[in-house]
């Protein structure tokens, strides 16, 4: 007790002496504002782009806020039923689709991969593939969605339809969500395995009140980032059959025939499609900034969603 | 269990946004009057009940050429106001694969920058499918400069000249007489800055088909522009280009150029002599930079589906043709070449 009283007071006079005679690290303080630089850099780069879109929406977003949302595309920019209700009706339930498939299959699967796959040359080659499978490009997997889904399985998904857009980025999300549950797993402590062990617990048991527990901040953390990134794409739902034009119809958040409709809309695409347009008639230009706010605001809601989960967990962890 | 509860709660934050954006929606009281209920039954307008009087209900799918695609939105839009129960989806992945579409019976209407070539009519044929070839409005393209340039008409030769594939680098318009072989006319020593849409545009496509394929096919070269030239989405940017010097040389939609000053629209020899762009110049075929926009409309889906065959109607009423072509920018038909179109449709 008394020698670690000792050697508590020797750090601390080391401490105040380092402090006192501070003039010495150059290098540090270098290095530290080079990193406190690039941060600003990229927290500067993401305000101008914020800040442009912003400037270009704010007509549009304050002059009628209703009216965009529950808005229809439209030809002209100037018409007053101009908006992303169909976009946004779409790219909710595209969401939904990616956390009923991708989130289940996703964290099963790397449970499965951390916590009971034998370590041999097999289950290394599927990990390999994974790895692999999360770097293709996103229209590749537009590529297979509209072979598989659009029309091998069309009378299934009802062929170019929110069900099969929804399908196919859940499939693209699908190898990030394994590989960031598989980290959450891995950062579980031996120690809390163990004991678990120690006290007579089946794997199963032991999985089920230790390690997914300890581990679900991480992997709600990592699979609805990835989930914010799914919805964002645009290329494969472009493959997939997303409406140019027009959409018949505009179908509230809950009609259930709008799924598998032989015609949809989403957000990344109807601000591709209003960019393309404002070629035409400029005040497209404007709608496609209102149309990046509403999906920027989309995603961080998701994203609050995820911080909301994980602090709840945290506080279960202790 | 758990993570059953866990997925319930992310589908609430989600539909909690969902509920906000509807209720903040419904606060506008302005939902585009569709129905709530008729769910997705597969097939293409196949009619519906017919309640009242002249009130049609159904489906009506198009696809086909992104230019004319916003004609075709304009007319749905209008004819909503008549017939709200009448459910029109508009897509535009262009004419080719429109036409693919077309002739598997996927689509009623397949929308044509230019008429159906003769391997996708037997493609038609080949699936039995009876099709009506109605030409709705021309899509005329102006050939500009700034106002003070003496110059008055340009040929497809110079214009291959000036902004072609082999112009890259170009700095002056008497450049273009360089290339061997290409017969132009006495053009200026003048320094030249070119403003035109960008590749993007459905513009740029129809300039390059109109203007420069022919003659890039002819001299073994790729049917496109030079890529060093002031390329903008914006025709209002494009136009201030072409203002800003007296030497320009540039090309937007007609419709947009014939409101434009301080701009020259020159004359265009497409091989039958000099012929200034107007609204009549375009509309009789005259002036050359100019090509016909079509609907194909199927003949056996226009039989069996009322919902069709109002939208065709109504797509060729003064509301359609006129209307609709000219707010979205295009030049409307004769009132002969309009007569003829309704007398096709008619005559089916």
């Amino acid at each position: 007790m008394a020698k670690a009283r000792l050697i508590g007071d020797r750090t601390s006079r080391v401490m105040v002496q380092a402090m006192e005679r501070r003039a010495a690290d150059v290098r540090g303080r270098v290095f530290q504002f080079s990193l406190l630089a690039t941060l600003l850099i990229s927290l500067f780069i993401l305000g101008v782009l914020i800040a442009d879109v912003m400037i270009d929406a704010w007509g549009l977003l304050t002059g009628r806020p209703g009216g965009f949302l529950s808005g229809t595309m439209r030809s002209l920019s100037d018409d007053p039923k101009l908006g992303v209700q169909q976009a946004l009706v779409g790219t909710f339930w595209i969401a939904v689709f990616v956390a009923v498939l991708a989130f289940p299959i996703g964290i099963g699967a790397a449970i499965w991969l951390e916590e009971y796959a034998p370590r041999n040359r097999f289950t290394r080659f599927i990990e390999l593939n994974i790895r692999n499978l999360a770097g293709v490009p996103s229209i590749v997997y537009g590529l297979l969605g509209l072979f598989l889904f659009v029309q091998s399985l069309g009378d299934l998904t009802g062929g170019k339809s929110i069900a099969a857009a929804g399908i196919t980025l859940a499939i693209l999300v699908l190898p990030i969500v394994i590989i960031t549950a598989q980290e959450a797993i891995r950062a579980v402590p031996q120690g809390l395995k163990e004991g678990a062990y120690g006290v007579g617990a089946t794997k199963w048991t032991m999985i089920r009140s230790q390690v997914l527990p300890y581990a679900a901040p991480g992997i709600f953390t990592g699979t609805l980032l990835s989930m914010s990134r799914g919805i964002g794409e645009a290329a494969p739902l472009l493959l997939v059959g997303a409406v140019s034009g027009r959409l018949g119809g505009n179908p509230g958040f809950f009609d259930l025939s709008a799924i598998n409709a032989e015609s949809f809309m989403a957000m990344p695409v109807i601000i591709v499609e209003w960019v393309q347009n404002s070629g035409r008639d400029p005040g497209f230009a404007e709608a496609a900034a209102a149309a990046i706010v509403v999906l920027l605001v989309f995603v961080i809601l998701m994203n609050a969603a995820a911080i909301l989960l994980r602090n709840h967990f945290e506080k279960k962890r202790g | 269990m758990r993570q059953a509860r866990l997925f319930v709660l992310i589908i609430g934050l989600l539909t909690t946004f969902a509920l906000v954006v509807a209720a903040c929606g419904g606060g506008n009281g302005d939902d585009g009057g569709e129905p709530a209920s008729q769910p997705g039954d597969g097939g293409n307008a196949d009619g519906g009940s017919q309640e009242s009087g002249s009130s049609v209900s159904g489906r009506v799918t198009i696809s086909g050429s992104s230019t004319v695609e916003p004609i075709s939105v304009r007319v749905a839009e209008l004819f909503e106001d008549v017939q709200p129960d009448v459910r029109v989806t508009v897509d535009g992945p262009g004419t080719g694969d429109g036409f693919k579409l077309f002739c598997e019976g996927e689509t009623d209407i397949s929308d044509a920058s230019r008429p159906i070539k003769e391997s996708e009519a037997a493609d038609c044929a080949e699936a039995g499918i009876e099709y009506v070839e109605l030409r709705v409005g021309i899509d005329g393209i102006a050939v500009m400069t700034g106002e003070n340039n003496p110059v008055d008409c340009v040929s497809f030769k110079d214009i291959y000249g000036m902004v072609g594939p082999e112009s890259t680098g170009f700095g002056s318009w008497s450049d273009a007489g360089s290339l061997s072989g290409l017969e132009t006319s006495n053009l200026p020593d003048a320094s030249l800055d070119i403003y035109g849409p960008g590749e993007e545009s459905g513009t740029f496509d129809s300039f390059v088909e109109i203007v420069l394929e022919h003659i890039a096919d002819e001299r073994g070269q790729d049917a496109t522009t030079r890529p060093d030239y002031n390329a903008n989405a914006d025709d209002n940017v494009i136009i201030q280009g072409i203002q800003s010097s007296d030497t320009s040389f540039g090309w937007v939609g007609f419709a947009f150029a014939a409101h434009a000053s301080g701009v020259k629209l020159l004359q265009v020899d497409g091989g039958d002599g000099c012929k200034s762009a107007n609204a009549d110049t375009i509309a009789s075929g005259e002036y050359p930079v100019s090509r016909a926009l079509y609907i194909y409309v199927n003949k056996a889906n226009a039989v069996a589906s009322p919902a069709l065959t109002a939208y065709v109607d109504f797509y060729l009423s003064d509301e359609g043709l006129g209307t609709a072509v000219s707010q979205v920018g295009y030049v409307n038909l004769t009132d002969d070449a309009k007569s003829a179109t309704r007398a096709n449709w008619s005559g089916r």
